[in-house]
């Protein structure tokens, strides 16, 4: 699975540190997210989502093998 | 007061874990009594007010190795262990200052990795090890669970926060 949270980040204008605020989660987390290195649970999927307004399926997208 | 938690939150914290504060309290019970229980298997000290007599008995123990039946006991490593497993817990399973649903996935992990390797540890022993060496490595292993455990969680955790700054955001 990746993902275009960096992308989103960018379009918003905030840090990896703003975005974990939000969502209630640590800065190495979101990091983490990022650099493909953890998948969110569903719960901070939606969350995600919700701070970019926009659909969870458009944020997080599945890879061929998934 | 001591609280666990029974219920996942709408953050999904884990449950069953020590509020943050109580690492602090491990680190203080568990130092002074991993000391007191080197101390106790490999200089036989013994701390005098926790000697127990009763009756005529001269023998330190008739063959009774049941709490009721002890005639004389000092009770010096029984407190020791009590205590340092009690600290290693606190250290263990205190929650993080930053706990997210990350934190419970690297802490499970560290938690299998720690009794693989355990596990393995003591299966090297019993084959290459024997009588005393062995009877010690086994006391040893009383707490070594836990140890590895917190080794290798904090480890993991410092890798975490070496990786964002390395990262420059």
């Amino acid at each position: 699975m990746k993902n275009t949270i960096r992308v989103e980040r960018a379009i918003l204008n905030i840090t990896q540190a703003e975005l974990a605020e939000k969502v209630n989660v640590s800065r190495q987390t979101i990091n983490a997210i990022e650099s493909n290195k953890y998948i969110p649970s569903t719960v901070l999927a939606l969350k995600i989502a919700r701070v970019f307004q926009k659909q969870v399926g458009e944020i997080f997208i599945l890879e061929e093998g998934d | 007061m001591l609280y666990l938690s029974w219920k996942f939150t709408n953050d999904m914290k884990t449950r069953f874990l020590f509020p943050h504060k109580y690492r602090l309290v491990g680190w203080v019970l568990a130092i002074p009594s991993c000391v007191l229980m080197l101390l106790v298997l490999h200089a036989e000290f013994e701390l005098k007010f926790l000697y127990f007599g009763k009756g005529h008995s001269i023998f330190t123990s008739d063959g009774a190795d049941f709490l009721f039946n002890i005639h004389r006991h000092n009770f010096t490593d029984e407190v020791g262990s009590l205590l340092l497993i009690a600290g290693l817990l606190m250290i263990a399973f205190s929650r993080e200052k930053e706990e997210d649903e990350r934190t419970i996935k690297l802490r499970l992990e560290s938690l299998l990795w720690a009794v693989y390797v355990n596990s393995a540890w003591m299966m090297f022993s019993i084959i290459f090890f024997y009588d005393t060496l062995f009877a010690n490595i086994m006391t040893y292993n009383i707490c070594t669970p836990l140890i590895l455990f917190i080794a290798r969680f904090n480890f993991v955790m410092y890798k975490e926060r070496k990786n964002l700054k390395n990262a420059g955001l």
